[in-house]
């Protein structure tokens, strides 16, 4: 063991703790959202089931546990996330683009001010870009009297656009300022002195090289705003996002629908990671390719002969993919085994609490009799009400 | 005067149509958006209280009133300070900076790895799976802390199921739950400005300190840290700006008798209705950002531009 060794250990162990501190939390919360129980938990394990994502359930006290399908509000959440998502894009992409372009062509004094000014936004803490909007608008709204400015200005989703426009509009901007920073400006010099205008240049020539700016920063921009919180929440005013909807239910209680909707986000990030770099390799494999035959055509005597080897190689991928997929099948068939999935499970882990808050209601009553057996005179709080309280998961099923 | 307007060079260069496109969505941006909100809730600050109505009455006037409750309490109260206040607003400055500090040093290695040590097939797999889980939204991840943290979560019912304590641990009212939370939650913003700056080193210089005879860490003392000093500082930066300003981690998160700053702002807006001393209060909050971002920039002398890239 040498002191190399030792070092190369230490960050493997380091690198496994940071990364287990990463996704350790996000993991459990997914096996939650498949435990039957009404608290998101690992231990106890009830049963097996997919009802948080389904219909929810209807607990054994009577009261309603909504599941992600049948959640009306956050439903609605969803889609109004979804319209200022689509408001943000329209308005910040061209925005950004406009003040990127724009900034290749201020003067040096100038033009620390200006980016002073562009980048602001995002050292706004988002709390107070929100607060701002509300105000300011509320107060045109007011001096507007009863027209299109005060219904405009008093409507959440409106708000909630500007507001969100205010610093996702950076975000666009640093975007295009990296592309233009690769631009050839020779291009539309080409183009100008062969005798097009400038609104020519810019739809056929500049318009084209920015496109996979526009495309990313338009993703990142619907991104920011449908994640966004700290500012929505204050502009949204009676509305509601879906990140609102999420935060009054933590606040409310937490319920296993929120681990399904966190799995199914989750589920839907990797894919879309998964799917983002394929395409990116493709595509680098592409403009290597071509390159490579630039390059060929390039020597004409042909000496940078290079021999494409056609090969299968197997991806390490799949390994891992293979092992998933054993694990999974192992663990269904013992869930089926022990009878830990179904509703036979769940009716007799409702059936048993079901006589716990039962019996905890009896005693309940029987204080309470006891309470009036005392004769008035006595009401404070000096009676012994034994050990009601005494079960913790009974008053966490009432937060909902 | 119209016609002079339109032979600008900037009108010249970009043609009309393109040209107007541009002043109107940068005036709009600037002006509406920026400037206008910002200095109207700078005024508001200053003003009472009122219902709408009565804006512009004899009772709408210039005020010290809501800066001065953010000190001194309210006119009624005993103590000579207000103590909840402003200890509501130092545990949260002194909790940020400790947040930060705690980033970069849980960062630094990683960034280093990643940078320099790892091949770049594992590179890119570790980059990608660092941006993974903040694809996700921050209450969501919050949320899954708390599922960790809660009275009867998984910590509490595993630690007890081995035997190794009695009772839970109150880790949500002791804030454990909040702290964990606040570096979890930013942490790739301090990730990547260190890895793009310590990415830009060229390795000959590690292997000539080494060759030198420097230990790893006088290495990393003199000639990488000096070097990635604007990454350092633009990771500091945004982690503390982002840490003091969270809402979202606080309301899932903090215990419900301690209070984060922007959750008192959030009180004095939407649960007593005093927009005024939420906008007072908002103002403080953006002083002290701005304040820390310039003397981040006065301390290490990096440029605005180069704290965000």
């Amino acid at each position: 063991m040498t002191s190399s060794h030792v070092m190369k250990f230490m960050m493997g162990l380091y690198l496994f703790i940071f990364f287990t501190y990463l996704f350790g939390p996000l993991i459990i919360m997914s096996f939650t959202a498949f435990n039957s129980a009404e608290f998101p938990a690992i231990t106890p394990w009830e049963c097996f089931t997919f009802r948080w994502f389904n219909e929810g359930k209807i607990a054994y006290d009577g009261q309603h546990l909504a599941g992600l399908f049948t959640d009306w509000r956050l439903h609605d959440g969803l889609i109004s996330s979804l319209i200022i998502g689509g408001g943000v894009v329209l308005l910040a992409v061209p925005i950004g683009m406009a003040a990127a372009i724009v900034l290749t062509q201020v003067k040096s004094q100038l033009r620390d001010i200006y980016y002073s000014i562009s980048i602001m936004p995002v050292l706004f803490p988002g709390v107070i870009i929100g607060i701002s909007t509300v105000v300011l608008w509320d107060r045109l709204a007011g001096l507007g009297g009863e027209g299109f400015i005060s219904e405009i200005g008093r409507n959440g989703i409106f708000l909630t656009i500007l507001a969100q426009t205010c610093f996702i509009s950076t975000y666009c901007f640093l975007i295009f300022v990296a592309r233009l920073q690769r631009f050839d400006q020779t291009q539309e010099e080409a183009a100008l002195d062969l005798g097009a205008s400038q609104t020519q240049v810019f739809f056929k020539i500049l318009i084209p090289y920015l496109a996979p700016a526009i495309a990313s920063a338009a993703v990142i921009a619907f991104l920011a705003s449908f994640e966004n919180y700290n500012t929505t929440v204050f502009s949204i005013l009676s509305d509601q996002t879906l990140t609102t909807v999420i935060a009054s239910k933590v606040r409310l209680g937490i319920s296993p629908a929120l681990s399904a909707l966190a799995l199914s986000i989750i589920a839907l990030t990797i894919i879309a990671a998964v799917t983002y770099e394929i395409l990116r390799r493709r595509e680098e494999k592409k403009y290597a390719l071509s390159q490579e035959k630039y390059v060929t055509e390039k020597a004409a005597t042909s000496r940078i002969d290079k021999d494409y080897k056609v090969g299968f190689k197997i991806p390490k991928g799949i390994v891992a993919i293979i092992l998933l997929v054993i694990l999974c099948s192992y663990g269904g068939t013992q869930i089926l085994k022990n009878d830990l999935y179904g509703q036979s499970c769940i009716d007799a882990a409702d059936k048993e609490k079901k006589s716990k808050f039962l019996d905890q209601l009896q005693v309940l009553e029987q204080n309470e009799l006891s309470d009036e057996e005392l004769g008035g005179g006595n009401l404070g709080g000096n009676q012994d009400y034994g050990d009601i309280f005494g079960d913790p998961n009974l008053f966490q099923d009432f937060a909902f | 005067m119209n016609s002079y307007f339109f032979t600008q060079p900037f009108f010249k260069k970009n043609g009309k149509a393109i040209a107007i496109y541009f002043l109107v969505a940068i005036i709009f941006w600037f002006v509406f958006l920026v400037i206008i909100p910002q200095l109207y809730m700078l005024d508001l600050s200053f003003r009472t209280n009122v219902p709408p109505l009565e804006r512009g009455g004899p009772k709408d006037f210039y005020t010290f009133e809501h800066y001065q409750h953010f000190v001194f309490g309210s006119k009624t109260a005993q103590d000579a300070f207000n103590f909840v206040d402003l200890g509501v607003f130092g545990r949260t400055i002194l909790v940020s900076i400790f947040v930060t500090l705690a980033n970069l040093a849980f960062c630094y290695p990683i960034a280093f790895y990643i940078a320099k040590i790892a091949n770049p097939s594992t590179a890119r797999l570790l980059i990608v799976s660092l941006i993974i889980p903040f694809w996700i939204n921050e209450l969501l991840r919050s949320f899954a802390l708390r599922i960790l943290f809660a009275n009867e979560g998984v910590i509490n019912n595993v630690l007890t199921g081995i035997g190794i304590i009695d009772q839970g641990i109150l880790f949500i009212t002791y804030d454990i739950g909040l702290y964990t939370g606040l570096i979890y939650a930013y942490i790739l913003l301090m990730m990547f400005p260190l890895y793009n700056a310590i990415e830009s080193l060229d390795v000959n210089q590690i292997e000539a300190a080494k060759d030198l005879g420097s230990s790893t860490f006088r290495t990393h003392w003199r000639v990488v840290i000096p070097h990635a000093k604007p990454g350092i500082v633009s990771g500091c930066t945004m982690v503390f700006m982002l840490t003091v300003g969270a809402l979202a981690t606080p309301v899932v998160l903090s215990s419900p008798n301690t209070l984060w700053f922007p959750q008192l702002i959030y009180q004095w807006f939407n649960m007593n209705d005093n927009w005024s001393r939420g906008s007072a209060y908002s103002i403080i909050l953006l002083i002290i950002s701005v304040i820390f971002v310039l003397t981040m920039m006065r301390i290490f002398k990096v440029r605005i531009g180069e704290i965000i890239k």
